[in-house]
């Protein structure tokens, strides 16, 4: 493992890698904190600048803009109340009120110094849980990977919103039905390309994520009335950010919490489909039970462990949902679906075998975690009165730069027409379904997986002799295979238990 | 609610659904893997099971009754932006990067409002110009920066 670590510590100590991790962080500050777009669009905007560095380089860069964007997230919930992604919105809950007290700037060195401690904590037990599940994984057979793609994706259902769950997996099923468009991998025949050459080799992955994610967004915006007038108040009120000072009690306050929030983020984060807004939620909740009658009332009112928590929770969780990505070479949410897509794009498999081919990738990858925290810590906090300027520009001019960007990012790569025309058409997709709903990213998280779902189960089959029992009669596929099951119907289970209880409950106040 | 948000969506995926299977059926077949238990029709058949079953579910169980606001939208920019864009596609490349690129963002900027000509091309033109430097000397991504007519 140090020998490991040393060859992380080499590739991304480079003067290169160094000033990609600090542009990476600048840049997913300042993206995660325009309201609507979150780090899926932040890196989704930056694969087509990865896409020119070295597979170590590109890969940094997007951890860098992915820990950047949450940071930013956290920097427009507390300053003008409007959480860039979900896994912010908990961080507003005290965050804001700490700002309209005119404690800005505590705040956001709270929610610095929390975010820091609770990704630095997080790296380190993935540098101890990575190459240990790497190592079990390297005896998964193709049945076992394929059960495992299963459970990722019914996973998203378990973890979906009450009610969604339907939609959750209806998404994840539209999802690997796009992923199948293109000529089959084997049998190099063409499937649902329309008679059209430009879908002989499918669709891309970029033009998907950015259409979905970054586009839609954009045009969502667009279709609102305009808040700019709203945001511009907002922002004149929070100009005064007052001292960044955190005070020794209020230091032994957060220790704790850092502590709890940070284990509890790390294992929600590794979860497949659950991800940092489940943990941040968890940890918030978590600590206004255990704050006690008197300290629990302080929550929602500007509480430095209603602060702390969701911070530490959802940058740990963060960093905990690169553990199936690196050792299982399954995504855990739709950020990490996107940096598989990348990693695939770069001709590098995530997977057991990642930390034996490529140790520079993994290791980098790892280490540059610990940098990344350092450079927000060290870098951004001091320019958080600058950076957030961006939140001043009016929508008029940054909507359509968004739009540009987009777009020529997805025909950089391609120099082809027809993808920018496929591009508006799955946009204006997207935002009809947003409009009515239904989840982005489990579709994505199909679209990722489906191809190697497909190939994992064409391969079970071809070595069990076309014979599907494979499924029943290897006991690690059974278990996989059982554990999505329950991740299924959990979420139906529970609903019904809930109201069977809610009904034991009346009957015995009646009777 | 019968025609909720999720019965809608229900409904356009289930079209979607049904039309992918309909497709999936032209998906050629080598006589030798007439009798395979895994071709290329595989996993599309069994998607198609999947999706039309889960949107009927949708249909039948939707999870909240709410009803589409259409109101207070700005639908007619939304489209015209549509337009925009998939025109800015259709000029890349006989415009050139530089003119189709600031075409679209000074039309983009005006018609969500910005109406002082001198601020619509100081942010648009030497952003592209800067832009077009940044890919083909920094990135060496060339992109071709003249319309036809100018083109060596």
């Amino acid at each position: 493992m140090i020998e490991g670590i040393l060859i992380g510590l080499g590739t991304a100590l480079t003067p290169v890698n160094i000033m990609f991790v600090f542009t990476g962080c600048l840049i997913g500050t300042f993206i995660g904190m325009l309201p609507g777009l979150g780090p899926m669009s932040a890196i989704a905007l930056m694969i087509p600048v990865a896409a020119s560095l070295e597979p170590a380089t590109g890969i940094i860069l997007m951890a860098a803009v992915y820990y950047g964007a949450i940071f930013g997230g956290s920097t427009s919930s507390i300053l003008i109340n409007a959480p860039g992604v979900a896994s912010t919105v908990a961080t507003s809950f005290d965050g804001y009120p700490l700002a309209k007290q005119g404690k800005a700037g505590k705040a956001l060195a709270i929610a610095a110094y929390s975010s820091f401690s609770g990704g630095v904590i997080a790296a380190i037990f993935l540098l101890v849980a990575a190459p240990f599940l790497a190592a079990v994984s390297l005896s998964f057979h193709s049945a076992d990977y394929f059960a495992l793609m299963v459970l990722g994706l019914t996973a998203v259902a378990a973890f979906a919103g009450k009610g969604d769950v339907l939609k959750a997996l209806l998404m994840t099923v539209i999802g690997l039905m796009l992923s199948t468009v293109g000529t089959d991998q084997t049998q190099g025949v063409p499937r649902f390309t329309l008679g059209l050459i430009d879908l002989t080799d499918g669709i891309s992955f970029l033009l998907l994520v950015m259409a979905t994610f970054a586009l839609s967004e954009a045009l969502i915006a667009i279709l609102k009335p305009s808040g700019d007038d709203k945001r511009q108040e907002e922002m004149e009120a929070s100009t005064k950010l007052g001292s960044m000072k955190v005070t020794g009690g209020e230091v032994k306050e957060m220790v704790p919490v850092i502590g709890r929030s940070s284990i509890l983020g790390f294992i929600i984060g590794v979860l497949p489909g659950a991800g940092a807004t489940i943990a941040s939620f968890l940890a918030y909740g978590t600590e206004q039970r255990l704050a006690g009658p008197e300290k629990g009332k302080l929550f929602g009112k500007g509480s430095i462990r209603g602060l702390s928590a969701p911070e530490t929770a959802n940058n740990a969780a963060a960093t905990g949902s690169f553990v199936p990505l690196l050792t299982l070479g399954i995504p855990g949410s739709g950020t990490t679906a996107i940096m598989l897509g990348a990693l695939i794009g770069y001709g590098i498999q995530p997977g057991p075998r990642l930390y034996i081919d490529q140790p520079a990738v993994f290791w980098s990858v790892i280490v540059s975690m610990w940098i990344g925290n350092i450079v927000l810590l060290i870098l951004n906090l001091p320019l958080i009165p600058y950076i957030a300027k961006i939140l001043a520009i009016p929508s008029r001019f940054l909507l359509p730069l968004i739009l540009f960007f987009s777009l020529i990012g997805v025909y950089f790569v391609s120099f082809n027409t027809f993808d920018i025309q496929l591009m508006v058409l799955f946009g204006l997709i997207a935002v009809v379904l947003r409009f009515l709903d239904f989840p982005m990213a489990p579709m994505i998280l199909g679209f990722i997986l489906g191809g190697m779902m497909e190939e994992n189960l064409r391969r079970a089959l071809l070595i069990n002799n076309d014979s599907w029992s494979f499924l029943w009669q290897r006991p690690l596929t059974l278990t996989i295979l059982v554990i999505a099951g329950f991740c299924l119907f959990a979420p139906i289970l529970w609903s019904n238990f809930q109201r069977l209880r809610k009904g034991a409950d009346r009957a015995g106040e009646g009777g | 609610m019968l025609f909720s948000k999720d019965r809608i969506g229900g409904i356009l995926l289930l079209a979607f659904c049904i039309t992918y299977g309909i497709l999936s059926q032209n998906i050629t077949l080598l006589p030798i893997q007439a009798k395979a238990a895994f071709t290329a029709r595989t996993m599309p058949e069994v998607l198609m099971v999947l999706g039309i079953g889960l949107s009927l579910l949708v249909l039948i169980f939707p999870g909240s009754h709410d009803r589409p606001q259409l109101a207070g939208f700005n639908w007619g920019k939304a489209v015209l932006f549509l337009v925009l864009m998939s025109a800015y596609g259709l000029t890349i490349r006989p415009f050139g990067f530089l003119i189709s690129t600031s075409l679209f963002l000074i039309l983009g900027f005006a018609m969500l409002g910005e109406r002082s000509v001198t601020k619509l091309l100081l942010v648009s033109v030497p952003l592209v110009v800067c832009f077009w430097l940044l890919m083909t000397q920094g990135l060496d991504v060339f992109i071709e920066p003249l319309p036809w007519f100018l083109k060596g």
